[in-house]
């Protein structure tokens, strides 16, 4: 199963790391949010998938990644950058769990809803009041390929994490969690431990991501960064393939890139509207995800 | 500050309060009895609010003739929608705490389809129309009488939500439900009746809200989420189930965001309410948000 996983894994790497020599500019650009979709959604799914604690927290650590490297990029190299945002996103991850984390289902999801908002007006309101600014242009700027390259690697680690942890004793204590948190505790599972430990894990490749791509967007301000809609889209991503899967997300992050990027230029609205029936429908009558259709034969 | 000025800011955070306090009902209810934490009730809001632009501007029709009009509307869309998918909903999760998780997941799908139907429909601009705009003085303070108008009418729909659930028969059954469903069903309430209709309610007094907000402020398609957090933190600071809760909370957090903002400044707003709003439920999660 976990030969099988890492054949898999090794063939998409290889082919998306081809994509830039031989594609235009427009898939190159629609690879890359297909792959900024599937770390996300890969990595959520790896805590809040096994152990059912539904975070809206993504757009957060997105945007504390994002900040990090349009503030540091001008004096720390690239990929020290990227570090320091996973870095920073883990920490604030860390702070945050350990004061939310006692709380399940809808408090959970509702407070690191509430959470991300709280930062995102904070840095607003700090930007607006102390440096004067609303957003920030960013003027050194890497190559694309380069970007492209980092995305694709914090993908390819976000899937090959999920695969190695997903046996491993920390996946297996997240696994119980989800499953029942007081017998996992009874059965001698550190469960603060580990859910911290698991909600910073998602965070800091929610901030490596955000590092990687504040850079593509050039100019960036709260509202583009800590969008809430990055969070959904990663939960939604992540719900609709299969949240308890390894592949679920990843090939939802595929379809809907392709459905965001033809559909959203021209009819955004209607974009939205058929990410919000798909994600009712899903809800309804698909809960284990589009994964689950073929798992279910075996 | 003279007292003239302090009763002013009190008089005007009471007012905002008191809309706070009507946005929150339909959400309580819906909470409260079903857990159904409705994420798109602000867009529901919106709905209410459009709905009484449109037959203002088009037709000239009052908004106070709009009111119960908005209510049945809305009740209508909120009976369709439990039945399309809250019901099925219901019956296919194992227990409760599932059927929350993705009630909330079903009510974010709502947010987005609603927002973006009225802003393909509408637009996405800013919208307004002038009713009782003249402003009325009361003692040395004035007020803007539409503003009056909507705090009575808010109190009066509020006062009228607890006297019915305290003394009816219905009242009795909502209340039996929010204490314990299953006891409930025991002694003969009618769960497969009751829930749709209080989620109608529900979406109906948010269409109520709506349509007096239209009032006094300007509406767009995006207006609804940050009522939907005032509610949230309204009925959180209240106690989840409690009207008379919702008041007085809804009242608080008006007094205390015209106080904090006359103090500080306007651009604190979301912060001091975001603030608050974490803060209360990391400080009491279980008392406030647990039935009591």
């Amino acid at each position: 199963m976990m030969r099988r996983d890492l054949v898999i894994l090794a063939v998409l790497a290889a082919a998306a790391l081809a994509l830039p020599y031989v594609a235009s500019e427009f898939v190159v650009s629609l690879a890359l949010s297909c792959l900024m979709y599937a770390a996300l959604a890969s990595s959520w799914a790896s805590f809040c998938g096994s152990t059912r604690y539904l975070s809206l927290a993504t757009a957060a650590f997105f945007g504390i990644g994002a900040y990090t490297s349009a503030l540091t990029l001008g004096t720390l190299p690239w990929l020290a950058a990227i570090g320091l945002g996973a870095a920073i996103a883990a920490a604030v991850a860390v702070v945050m769990g350990a004061a939310v984390l006692h709380l399940r289902g809808t408090y959970f999801a509702v407070l690191t809803f509430g959470m991300t908002e709280l930062i995102r007006h904070s840095i607003a309101y700090f930007e607006k009041q102390v440096t004067g600014t609303v957003g920030r242009v960013l003027t050194v700027v890497p190559e694309r390929d380069t970007i492209y390259l980092t995305v694709l690697g914090l993908a390819v680690a976000a899937v090959l994490a999920a695969i190695f942890i997903r046996p491993s004793r920390f996946g297996l204590a997240m696994a119980g969690i989800g499953a029942d948190e007081q017998r996992a505790e009874t059965l001698g599972v550190d469960t603060r431990v580990v859910k911290i430990a698991g909600f910073a894990f998602t965070a800091a490749f929610a901030g490596a991501v955000g590092a990687a791509m504040s850079v593509r967007w050039t100019y960036i301000d709260p509202a583009t960064v800590f969008n809430p809609f990055i969070g959904f889209q990663t939960v939604l991503i992540a719900l609709i393939g299969g949240a308890a899967t390894l592949w679920g997300p990843l090939l939802a992050a595929v379809v809907f890139s392709l459905l965001a990027e033809t559909l959203r230029l021209q009819m955004p609205q209607v974009y939205m509207m058929s990410l919000g029936l798909l994600l009712i429908l899903s809800v309804l009558y698909l809960p284990g995800g589009l994964a689950s259709i073929r798992w279910r034969r075996a | 500050m003279t007292l003239g000025a302090w009763a002013e800011l009190v008089a005007s955070g009471v007012i905002t309060g008191g809309v706070y306090a009507l946005v929150a009902l339909g959400l309580n209810l819906q909470y409260g009895l079903m857990r159904i934490l409705n994420i798109a009730h602000g867009e529901f809001l919106m709905l209410g609010a459009f709905l009484t632009w449109a037959a203002q501007t088009g037709f000239g029709i009052s908004p106070l003739v709009m009111l119960p009009v908005a209510f049945l509307l809305l009740m209508a869309l909120g009976l369709a929608i439990h039945r399309l998918t809250f019901r099925r909903l219901a019956r296919t999760s194992a227990d409760l705490d599932v059927f929350e998780a993705r009630g909330l997941m079903v009510s974010f799908g709502l947010m987005f389809l609603v927002q973006n139907f009225a802003q393909w429909l509408w637009g996405g601009e800013l919208r307004g129309y002038d009713y009782l705009a003249d402003p009325v003085a009361i003692g040395d303070a004035r007020f803007a009488a539409n503003k009056l108008v909507l705090l009575a009418l808010a109190l009066a729909i509020s006062g009228a939500l607890i006297v019915v659930l305290r003394t009816t028969l219905l009242g009795k059954g909502v209340r039996a439900l929010m204490q314990s469903p299953t006891g409930a069903q025991l002694v003969g309430i009618d769960t497969e009746r009751l829930h749709p209709l209080m989620f109608g309610v529900g979406l109906g007094l948010s269409g109520v809200a709506g349509c007096l907000l239209s009032m006094t402020y300007t509406i767009s398609p995006a207006m609804g989420e940050p009522y939907t957090v005032t509610a949230l933190i309204v009925i959180t600071l209240g106690g989840f189930g409690s009207m008379a809760g919702a008041l007085v909370g809804g009242i608080a957090l008006g007094v205390i965001e015209a106080v904090g903002m006359h103090f500080t400044n306007p651009s604190l707003k979301t912060l001091l309410s975001y603030g608050i709003f974490i803060a209360v439920l990391l400080w009491r999660p279980n008392g406030l948000f647990a039935r009591r």
